[in-house]
């Protein structure tokens, strides 16, 4: 099935025209952001991943989750349902799209066994209302490295539709999920049953030496965990969230009361196991008390926790947290020295 | 690059000797190429140190009390650009250390890139850091050796965008357009702290964003805490803010930070004549109260 770009266009126009929400690449402040448009028009076309994940459109970094009015005798509180809007992500990478699972991983976690676990349900509903069309990359940048934790440039897991540009301009359309045949059906009209040749998908390339099954199984040795390397590879981390904030699968959350007089809401926030206080006890204690711990930490949460506790991946090889970090410390070097 | 190996030369000497346990310098990563903060600590590991337009970090950052890990490595040496050199003054007359403490190796600088990733094997005026368009240290005004001889001072990247013209501009504009200005830049910001970990004169033990009894600013990432976060920066580098850019290279979703610092840097430098990082002497105009200070903002 071929979708024409003209025919794109006017779905996209007509969804807008809808009332949904379309999340695509559009260009920001000199960067390629995931965005709401307004027209097919503010797209961006010429990007290779963005610079955020489209993480925030189902798990905000800030929203309220509760309210409460502190009253004379009592309090009142008030739960608080999200605001909801069938959400299409168009232009998403075969990397981001893998990562809901990861995502929904912990969000559900257990949940599915014993329905008595708790499930979070402002993820879900969020996800719910979601379509995720994933247009695979026709390459890469020195930084991508999907093809080295077992997935490709055309990978379809996390897409509800898979999208790939062919030599006319134009998409092929697969259609994954059931989701995502049901929106093929209900746009069936502009989408063709013609065949036109796919452009050509460059792999970036597999890095030798980099075995992550090795490392899932060197990371449960508890005499890698207390390997000095750590405090080496680390020492010039700076300790900021720029990495995990811009990491898809990171899901950290710290819950804020935020008031004003007497009225106040509930949120939920980001958070991230760099921060010095992430992990600081109300007794004063700090078992991660020096940022190699931290940084430790949060590769054993993609390499280690991951895939022990979790069928889902902790790293999508996106290349984010080596692109944004200040002091470029890349993660590959050290799945390298783990590989060994 | 011949500076590269008096660098190199340098540090093995000081190795060697003993007189540092640990060179703080430049050094390539393993994949894509970047240029990262590496610490060596063996004479034979000294070719790992580097010198190139992209060797933009100010690593005295590493020297602050920030760094316990890096301090137990024992006595350090820092390779410094010109505005690298001015923190150290900084953090001196803060009380943060010891000119003793370490051995500078001041590197006569002809610019930096802005950002690593906009390098194509020559510093022009679209890829050239802000700071080194308006830049008078191309030599370190403050070095225990100098690695190769000095270089001319004075800029050479005309028709680069110059800040204080920018600010100037941006100053011109009404209050209202000004206010959205940068409430459209604030609205991006992801709190992710990289502008505050990479500065080296934010080294306060406990960040008033940390503090949550009261919660003083609001962590969540909506348009009030954002201000709240990015002003209170501001203000607390007033007066101190070598501009060696850090923040604003730093910064995953681009705000432009120097033009604030800037700004703020101008302000202080109208009202106390004070211009920071020049010398090791005295103190920050807005740290110490002086029966000279101007009052007539009183009225």
């Amino acid at each position: 099935m071929i979708i024409k770009r003209n025919d794109l266009k006017r779905l996209v126009e007509d969804l807008i025209g809808q009332g949904k929400r379309v999340i695509a690449p559009i260009m920001r402040m000199g960067l390629v952001e995931y965005g709401e448009i307004g027209s097919f028009d503010d797209i961006t076309w010429d990007y290779i991943n963005p610079r955020n994940s489209f993480k925030e459109f189902l798990f905000p970094q800030t929203e309220a989750i509760a309210r409460y009015r502190i009253g004379k005798k009592d309090v009142e509180l008030e739960g608080v349902i999200p605001e909801l809007r069938e959400t299409i992500v168009l232009g998403s990478r075969p990397c981001d799209a893998a990562s809901t699972a990861s995502l929904r991983s912990v969000f559900t976690w257990g949940a599915e066994e014993d329905p008595s676990r708790f499930r979070d349900d402002f993820y879900l509903m969020r996800e719910g209302v979601t379509t995720v069309m994933t247009i695979a990359c026709l390459k890469g940048d020195e930084d991508c490295f999907c093809t080295t934790v077992g997935l490709t440039p055309e990978s379809p897991e996390g897409s509800d539709i898979l999208l790939k540009e062919t030599v006319r301009g134009n998409f092929a359309v697969t259609p994954v999920t059931e989701r995502g045949k049901a929106f093929v059906e209900e746009w069936r009209d502009y989408i063709t049953d013609e065949r036109e040749d796919l452009k050509e998908i460059e792999y970036p390339e597999v890095l030798e030496g980099i075995d992550t099954g090795k490392i899932g199984a060197r990371l449960s040795d508890v005499d890698v965990f207390d390997d000095p390397v750590w405090q080496e590879v680390a020492r010039k981390c700076i300790g900021c969230g720029a990495c995990t904030f811009s990491c898809p699968t990171c899901h950290c959350f710290d819950i804020v009361d935020e008031a004003t007089g007497y009225e106040g809401e509930r949120r939920k926030n980001w958070d991230a196991c760099q921060f010095e206080y992430f992990t600081l006890h109300a007794s004063g204690h700090n078992p991660r008390d020096t940022q190699f711990k931290r940084w430790r930490n949060r590769f054993l949460c993609k390499f280690h926790i991951y895939p022990t506790k979790f069928t889902s991946t902790g790293c999508v090889g996106c290349g984010r947290c080596i692109r944004v970090c200040p002091v470029a410390l890349d993660i590959r070097e050290v799945m390298e020295w783990l590989s060994r | 690059m011949d500076r590269e190996k008096k660098l190199r030369e340098k540090a093995r000497e000081l190795l060697e000797s003993k007189e540092v346990d640990l060179v703080i310098g430049y050094g390539w990563t393993r994949y894509g190429k970047r240029v990262a903060p590496v610490f060596i600590t063996r004479p034979e590991d000294v070719d790992r140190l580097i010198w190139n337009p992209m060797c933009v970090n100010n690593l005295t950052l590493y020297i602050t009390r920030k760094y316990p890990d890096v301090k137990a490595m024992g006595r350090p040496a820092v390779v410094v650009k010109g505005c690298d050199a001015k923190t150290v003054n900084v953090l001196i007359q803060e009380g943060q250390l010891k000119r003793e403490d370490v051995v500078l190796l001041g590197i006569p600088c002809e610019g930096v890139v802005y950002r690593q990733e906009l390098y194509d094997g020559e510093v022009t005026k679209e890829n050239v850091s802000p700071k080194c368009v308006v830049c008078d240290v191309k030599n370190p005004p403050l070095y225990d050796h100098l690695i190769g001889e000095k270089v001319e001072e004075g800029s050479g990247f005309e028709g680069a965008r110059n800040i204080y013209q920018e600010i100037e501009e941006l100053d011109k504009k009404p209050e209202g357009e000004r206010w959205a200005f940068w409430m459209e830049h604030f609205e991006r910001c992801i709190r992710c702290y990289a502008c505050r970990q990479i500065c080296p004169l934010c080294y306060c033990e406990r960040c008033i964003a940390e503090k949550n009894m009261p919660q003083w600013i609001d962590t969540s990432a909506h348009g009030r805490g954002n201000v709240a976060w990015n002003l209170k920066r501001a203000m607390d580098l007033a007066g101190r803010c070598v501009f060696c850019g850090e923040c604003e290279r730093a910064c995953p979703v681009n705000i432009p930070l120097n033009l604030i610092n800037q700004k703020l840097s101008m302000v202080v430098e109208e009202s106390f004549n004070h211009r920071p990082g020049y010398e090791s002497e005295g103190h920050p105009p807005l740290i110490v109260y002086s029966l000279e200070d101007r009052e007539d903002f009183i009225r």
